[in-house]
Parts: C-alpha cells; structure tokens; sequence
C-alpha cells in the first residue's frame, strides 16, 4: 500500500515545488510570464527525459516519456505552433505511446528487477553525451543567427493553406508510409501459423 | 705439321684419354690400361721432342727476350670482355723443358707401373681415367702463360688429387684424407686467388690496362715500382700462399702425411714428382715478382728450411714405410723453397728435377714392397726382405744413397748447390740447419732400408713364405727411374762452376739475380768455400747413414751389422730425448691443434653464430610477424557484432569531427 | 529567455544529448526505441525554433509542416521498430539487445 501512494505523493510535492517556483519567478523576480512557462516546460521536460533513460522499470519509462512529450507539446504552444502542439499530443502520447506500452507489455520476461540497467559501454555513453551537449550548446551560441527579436506566431489557416497546396505530395506520400508501415508491421508480428506462442 | 702446332696436343691426349676411358672404360675391364698409357706415351714423345729443342736452343727466340728460346703459342681467347682480354696459350721455355722431362717421364713410367699395381682392383678404370685428367691438369699448369689457366689447372690439380687420395672411397680413412687435402690445399688457394686479383690490379693501374699474361703483368707490375695499388711484397706473399697449400709447407703442410692413404702410384706421382713441384715451379716462375721484394723471399726461405727441419724429425721415428717418404718429401720441398727464398732459383729446380726421380722411385719401390709383403704397411713387421725381392732392393738401395746426398749420385748435387748459394748469399742459418737435414734424411733413410730390407723377417711365417717379387711391368719402371736418379746429378750439375742446368736456365733467372737481388756471382772455388761444402756435405751424409746402420743394422756386402731395438728404445727413453722421441712421433701434435682451433673452437663460433641467426635474426622476423598477428587479434575485438557498441562509435566520430572543426575553425563570438 | 533561438536551440541539443545517451547505454530494445523518440523529438524541436525565429515569409508555416512530416514518419519507424522488436522476442525469448550476439564468436 505504501509502495503505491509514495511515487504518486513525491511526484505532488515536485508538481508542487516546480509550480511555486514558477510563481516566485513570476511574483518575486518580475519576470515575464512566459518565460518562467518556458522554463517550467523546459524543466519538466529535461526531467522526465532523464527518468526515461535511467529509471529500471520500463513502463515507468515509458509513462515519463509520455509526460515529456506532454511537456513539449507546451513548448509548441509556447512557440506559437498551436496546430503542432496537438498534433504532438494526438501522434506522440496518443499513438506512439501507447504503441511502445503494448510492446513493452508484449515482451515482458520474468526475471524483471534482477538485471543490469545499464550495458559495460554506459560510462563512455554518458560522456560522449554530454560532450555532445557541450558541443552543440557551443556551436550554437557562438552562431550569429539572423533572426527576428520577435518570434512569430502562426496561425493555422496559413499552415493549413501551405500544407495542402505546396506540400500536397509529400502529405500523400507520408500517408503511403503510413500505410506500408502499418502492414509491415502486422506482418512481422504476426505469430507463426502452428508455431510457438 | 711442325713441331709448335703439336703443342696443344700434349694438353689434349690427356684430356682424350680421360674422356675415353671415363665413358667406356667399365666395359673394357681389364684393357682399360691401353688408351691412357698410350696417350701419355704420345705426350711424352712430343713433350721430349719440345724439350729437345727448347734447351739446345733450336726452338727461335721468345719474344721480349735476347737469349731465352723456346715456343709462344697462341690457342684462343677465352674472356673477351672490352679492354680486359684474356688469352689461352702456351709458353714452352727452359723452365717449362725441365718440368715437362719430369713430368711426363715419371707419369708414363707411373702409368705403366699402375698395370700392374692395380691389376687387381675392381675400379682399374676409374683409376687410369683420373691419372689422366691430373696429367691433363699438370700439363695445362706448366704450360699455360695466363695466371688465369694457371689457376683453372691449379685447382683441377687438387681435385685429381682429391679424386685420387680418395679412390679407395669406402674406406673411412681415405674419404676423411681426400677432404682434408682438398680443403688444405684451399686454405692456401684463397691467398691464390688474391694474388690474381691483386696482380690485376696492379696491371690495371698502368696505361697499358690490366693482361693477365704472366710475363706482361709481371713486367708491368715491375715497371709501376712503387706506384703499384698493392705492394709487390703482399702480392708475392699471396702467390706464395698458394704454393705452401699445394706443397704442402708450415704450416699447411698436415695433408700431405695423410695422402698416403691414396694407392702407392699416386703417392709416387702426385705426391712426390708433380703435383707438391706445383709450387715450387709457380714461385720459379714469378721469379722477378719475388726479386722485387726481397723481404718477401726471407720468409719463402724461413718457412722452407722451417718445414725441412720440422718434416725430417718427424720422418725420423715413422713406421709405416710411406709415411716415412711423405715426411721426406715434405723436407726435401722445403730445401727447394729454402732455395728459392735465398736467391738460388736454379739450385731449386735442379734439386727439383733429380728429388722427382729419386723419390719417385722411393715410392714405386715401397710400392713394390707393400706388394710383395701382401699390403702390409708397417715397417716393424717387415725385415730381411732384401734376398727375396731383389730388384725392389737393388732399385731402393740406388734411391736411398740419391737423396741421403752421398756422391756422385743426384741428390749429392742439387742438394750441395742449395746449401753453397745458400752460404754464398749470405743465409749462413740456411746451410746451416740444411746440414742438419741432410744428417737427419741420411739417418731416417738408412732406418728404412735397414728395417725393411735387413735383418731377420718380424711378421708371420704364412707371408713370408708368399713374398715374390713383383711382375716386370712394375720393375721395369723401378730400373727406368733409377737410371737417372745416378746419372742426372752428374748429367746437369757438371761442369762445376757453369753446370749444364746452370746454362739452361740463365736466361730464365738471370733478371732476377743479377740486377734485381745483385747476388754476388763467384768464381767456382773448388779449394774454397765450395770444396769445404762438399766434404761438409758428405760428412753429415756419412754421419746419417753410420748411426743408421749402428741401430738398424746393415746387410750390405761384406758389412753385416746386427739391428739393435733395444739400444734404440733406451736411447729414445733418456729424459731429454724422450720428449722429442714423443713429439716426433706425434707429428708435433699439429693435427691436434688444428683440431682444436678449427673444429671445436671453431664449432663453437660456428654454433654461437648459428645461436644468433637462429634466435636474433629469425627471431626478429618472426616477432615482426607475431606483431602483425597480435595487432590483428586486438584489432578484431573491435567488432563486437553490437549494434550499440557501433552507434557509439559513431558518437565518438561525430564529437571528433565537430570539435576538430569548431577548434581549428575558431569561434568567430 | 523564451524570445532567443538559442535557448530552444540548447534545449533540443540537451534533449538529443540525453536520447543519445539512452540509445548507446540502455539494455532493453524497447528503451532504445524511447530513446529514437525522444531524438526525433529533439530535432522537431529545433525545426521548430528556427521556422519560428525565422524572417523569411513562409518559413513558420513550412517549419511546421515539415515538424509534422516527421511525426508521421516517426510513428511509421516506431511501428515497424516495435514489430521488430516483439519478432526477435518471440524468437531469443529476451528483449536485451546484448544477449542477440549470434552472429559473433
């Protein structure tokens, strides 16, 4: 009984915690509201990302993925791709998501808490990811992006309008792989006819 | 047909005879004697002719001489190679007259002997096949006017020797005695052949080029004075080198003992009348070269009279009845290169001439005796031979007095010219230890005869009841040799004072005498120095065979001498002499230090170099390719067939890639 | 902070740095496929960011479109990814991706 409320009382406190930072920021520091959302949203993200790679269990993996898409469907928003936002909510949480639970559930073995989380290469990993990070936050910050001071919001008519008349081709295309996708991936689930289950 | 066109054919009835009976000789069994013997018999007649009128002066002028006559004929040519041509051709003067009467007479009358000696040996045919090839060899060398053929025809010498110590190739002794002579006789052939280059070098220097004729190169190099590349002194050592391997000087002289294990015609002509003169006629015929070089010729004359004195106290305590000959033939080559090396190059090749004939026919006759007592070797189980085998012993007894020096037989002669120039050219330790000698050679050989022929028969009764005395075909020659070995002595060394030899050949040597070594030319005095030498010499001859006859005995006419072992064994057992009576024996332990010099010493480089290719050489290669294959096996755990471990590869790539370019293509901030 | 490109453009390069390292450190076949997501979702990140920074006239519309061409196929590539994944399964009777080592040795 302990073991269930515990996880879902520490993830309150964090909720908890993350949002009185936020209004902090907000009342305290005078900052922009949006910010602060971005780095709420930025945070919570990164966070769960994290969990998605180090925590033993997969389905709680697999659920802290879930919360990050949902944090970076708000970043969209945030962006100003409202139409993006969704679209990451319905494919992403919606349809990808739940496809990896089925799979997870589909190939799930006996011997769960025992093993080794991670492989003998995970040291090297974890440097070469974060040299990685380093590398791309330098290159980034040292490029003079000509760019606007003000990010542009879009509104969906004009994305809708560029996606069905200049993007009209790739549109059916994705749907082709789509379908070729879906039958292959039937295909090669399916189980042998008389064979093992 | 003139007498010059049939010069080639000494060299080629040989060399046709060898042929002949090589191929078909097996067939023809027991007439496999025929066409070697007459093919000698023809050289003979021919080089007789040559030799005739070469020394009676008929033969025209040589040329680039005003008194030496005799015959330059030209072959072919053999190497034409741009500016350095070399000619194959033959040059017939006195010196070459007086080896030509040597050798061919003692090869036929050997050949002839041979049909009887090897009558009954199964390889009859091999034999007379290869005792032409070395006449073959033999002609070729005394003939040949080009360093080069002189040094194809040296070398083919060592393998008819070769060839010929190890004929009776079963037999253990006689394989082990053909190698060490062949691999001997190399050891001086490399100075040889580094004299030939030497000389071409030298010849090359002038502006003429380099010749390898002998008499052109020898004159050029004479000419160039000092400013030859390679002084004349180490090119005389050189040359001689060869000469002390196949004449077997100290210290390359421990080969020729141990070709007594060859058939007893082959000791007689290889071993004692042609082949070891091989070096002597060499060193006679580069004589101006060792003129030149006057330090060169008092070690020619120390190593000679060294071996002289070495060989003949060996000879002195030998018991078998050839080894005794061999030791003799290596002393009596060592007063011939004591003659060369004091100036008296005529000296050298008289006593060349008349020691081939005597000794010759020492060797034959032992043959005859080793024949009659049914190969038996060993003079302690001889004695009392001479009533039996009379003409052996008669034929002997004439040898024994030549070379013991007792006038007027020929070893008296030659040996008494040496000693006098010797003296007269002021090497008095020269005569000196040559005196000596000639003691020492009158005592060793009246010890033989005394073992062999006189007193009472020490082996079993069942041989000597068998002993006979050996078939015409084998005496005959014995009388033919003795012949010369009383009358040559008398024939060439008279008139005393400008004897016959003398004159033959002065035009050969005198270059060299006169102007080069400025010998002083005396008058003959008989009642002088000369006249003390001789009674000097036949004293000490005297002296020799006495002591021989008091411990050996004697059974010579009306003087009958008891053989006494037992004052010899004390004699042999007093403290000092027991020493030498031992080193003697022992043959001066040379075998025994060449053994530990070359083969274990040497054995032991051989196998620390062996150790060294084995382990450094070897190992260094091989190490480089176990380091190929070590580096392929680590290499491999790189592919570990994981995905993950390639994707990190990538990563790793990926990092490399953008931090080298954000590194070397700076950050323009 | 939320008006620069740089802070979405660092964000996405920390989301893929993490993705990375899930992809090259984790054992599971199916954590390796999270971690594919969560790379392709850094990336629609970045896409994002410069169409909506950018100053050329269509450039946030096209972004966008673009954005969702790669959801879709991303979903195509889990799919078939994930059909991969529950084959082998069915065959090594683990999901480990280092217990799959027939081919070595």
């Amino acid at each position: 009984m302990r073991s269930k409320i515990l996880p879902i009382l520490l993830a309150l406190i964090v909720l908890g915690a993350v949002l009185s930072i936020a209004g902090l920021m907000l009342v305290l520091l005078g900052q922009d509201w949006e910010d602060a959302l971005f780095w709420i949203l930025a945070a919570v993200m990164l966070g769960a990302a994290l969990l998605v790679v180090t925590m033993r269990d997969i389905i709680r993996c697999g659920l802290a993925m879930i919360v990050s898409f949902m944090a970076l469907a708000g970043i969209y928003v945030l962006m100003g791709a409202p139409l993006l936002g969704a679209a990451q909510v319905i494919v992403y949480i919606g349809a990808i998501s739940v496809l990896i639970l089925f799979a997870i559930m589909l190939t799930q073995t006996k011997d769960a808490p025992s093993r080794l989380v991670f492989q003998t290469q995970a040291v090297p990993a974890a440097i070469a990811a974060v040299v990685v990070a380093v590398l791309i936050a330098l290159a980034v910050s040292a490029t003079d992006w000509a760019e606007l001071s003000e990010r542009v919001r879009l509104a969906t008519s004009v994305m809708s309008r560029v996606l069905f008349e200049q993007f009209v081709f790739p549109f059916e295309i994705v749907s082709v792989l789509l379908l070729a996708a879906v039958i292959g991936g039937v295909f090669l689930a399916k189980r042998e006819p008389g064979g093992p289950s | 047909m003139t007498l010059e066109s049939l010069i080639p054919l000494l060299v080629i009835l040989p060399l046709g005879g060898f042929a002949l009976t090589a191929l078909v000789g097996r067939r023809l069994g027991k007439q496999a004697h025929w066409v070697p013997v007459l093919a000698i018999f023809a050289a003979w007649i021919i080089a007789m002719a040559l030799t005739f009128q070469t020394l009676t002066g008929a033969a025209p002028l040589l040329p680039g001489s005003e008194d030496a006559h005799g015959y330059a004929v030209h072959w072919f040519t053999w190497i034409p190679a741009g500016d350095f041509v070399v000619e194959v051709g033959f040059l017939i003067d006195s010196l070459t007259a007086c080896l030509l009467i040597v050798v061919t007479t003692i090869g036929l009358l050997v050949h002839i002997y041979s049909v009887g000696y090897m009558s009954h040996d199964p390889g009859y045919w091999r034999f007379f096949a290869y005792l032409n090839l070395f006449m073959f060899s033999m002609l070729l060398l005394v003939l040949a006017d080009s360093w080069l053929v002189v040094f194809v025809a040296w070398e083919l010498v060592g393998l008819c020797s070769y060839l010929l110590i190890g004929f009776w190739y079963r037999r253990r002794s006689a394989a082990l005695a053909a190698k060490k002579a062949f691999i001997v006789n190399r050891v001086g052939d490399i100075g040889f052949a580094l004299g030939i280059m030497a000389i071409f070098v030298n010849t090359g220097a002038s502006a003429e080029g380099a010749t390898m004729n002998i008499r052109l190169s020898i004159h050029r190099m004479l000419e160039l004075g000092d400013a030859n590349p390679i002084p004349l002194f180490a090119v005389a050592l050189l040359v001689f080198a060869g000469a002390m391997g196949k004449s077997a000087q100290f210290p390359l002289h421990v080969w020729l003992p141990d070709a007594m294990e060859g058939p007893t015609p082959v000791s007689a002509l290889i071993h004692a009348a042609t082949m070891v003169n091989a070096g002597v006629y060499l060193v006679a015929r580069s004589n101006e070269l060792f003129a030149s070089a006057p330090d060169a010729m008092v070690i020619v004359a120390a190593i000679g009279i060294f071996t002289a004195i070495l060989a003949a106290s060996i000879a002195m305590t030998q018991t078998d009845i050839k080894r005794v000959l061999a030791y003799s033939t290596l002393s009596q080559l060592g007063l011939m290169f004591a003659a060369l090396g004091v100036g008296a190059f005529t000296a050298a090749i008289f006593h060349l001439m008349t020691h081939g004939f005597f000794k010759g026919l020492l060797f034959l006759g032992s043959g005859s005796v080793i024949h009659a007592v049914h190969d038996e070797q060993d003079m302690r189980r001889m004695g009392g031979l001479a009533p039996k085998i009379p003409i052996t012993y008669a034929t002997m007894l004439i040898g024994s007095i030549a070379i013991a020096g007792i006038p007027p037989l020929a070893g008296f002669f030659s040996k008494d010219e040496i000693l006098a120039e010797s003296l007269k050219f002021g090497f008095w330790w020269v005569t000196g230890i040559g005196l000596f000698v000639a003691l020492l050679t009158a005592f060793y050989m009246f010890r033989l005869m005394g073992l062999t022929f006189w007193g009472a028969f020490r082996g079993p009764k069942a041989i000597w009841d068998r002993i006979h005395e050996s078939p015409r075909v084998m005496t005959i020659p014995l009388i033919l040799l003795a012949i010369p070995s009383i009358f040559l002595g008398l024939f060439l060394g008279l008139p005393l004072g400008d004897s016959r030899i003398h004159q033959w050949l002065a035009p050969i040597f005198h270059h060299a005498t006169e102007e080069l070594l400025s010998l002083p030319e005396e008058a003959y005095a008989l009642f002088g120095v000369d006249g003390v030498l001789i009674l000097a010499s036949v004293t000490v001859a005297a002296i020799g065979v006495v002591l021989a006859w008091r411990f050996f005995g004697a059974d010579l006419g009306s003087l009958h001498l008891p053989a006494r072992p037992e004052r010899v064994r004390e004699i042999s057992a007093r403290p000092g002499l027991a020493f030498l009576y031992r080193a003697s024996l022992n043959k001066w332990w040379f075998d025994e230090l060449n053994h530990l010099l070359f083969i274990i010493i040497g054995g032991r480089i051989a196998a620390a170099l062996w150790w060294f290719d084995r382990e450094v050489v070897d190992g260094t290669v091989n190490e480089v390719g176990q380091l190929t294959v070590g580096a392929g096996r680590g290499l491999r755990r790189v592919q570990t067939g994981r995905v993950q471990n390639y994707a990190l590869g990538i990563a790793i790539g990926l990092i490399v890639m953008a931090g080298s370019y954000l590194i070397l293509a700076g950050n323009p901030r | 902070m939320s008006n620069s490109l740089d802070a979405y453009l660092i964000l996405s390069g920390i989301l893929f740095a993490i993705g990375s390292f899930g992809f090259l450190a984790r054992r599971n076949a199916i954590s390796m496929l999270m971690s594919i997501e969560l790379m392709l979702n850094a990336v629609n990140l970045s896409i994002v960011a410069f169409a909506a920074f950018s100053s050329l006239p269509d450039a946030q519309a096209q972004g966008s479109v673009i954005a969702l061409m790669v959801m879709a196929v991303a979903a195509a590539e889990a799919t078939v990814g994930l059909a991969i994944v529950i084959a082998i399964y069915r065959n090594k009777k683990t999901p480990l991706v280092d217990e799959y080592d027939a081919m070595s040795r």
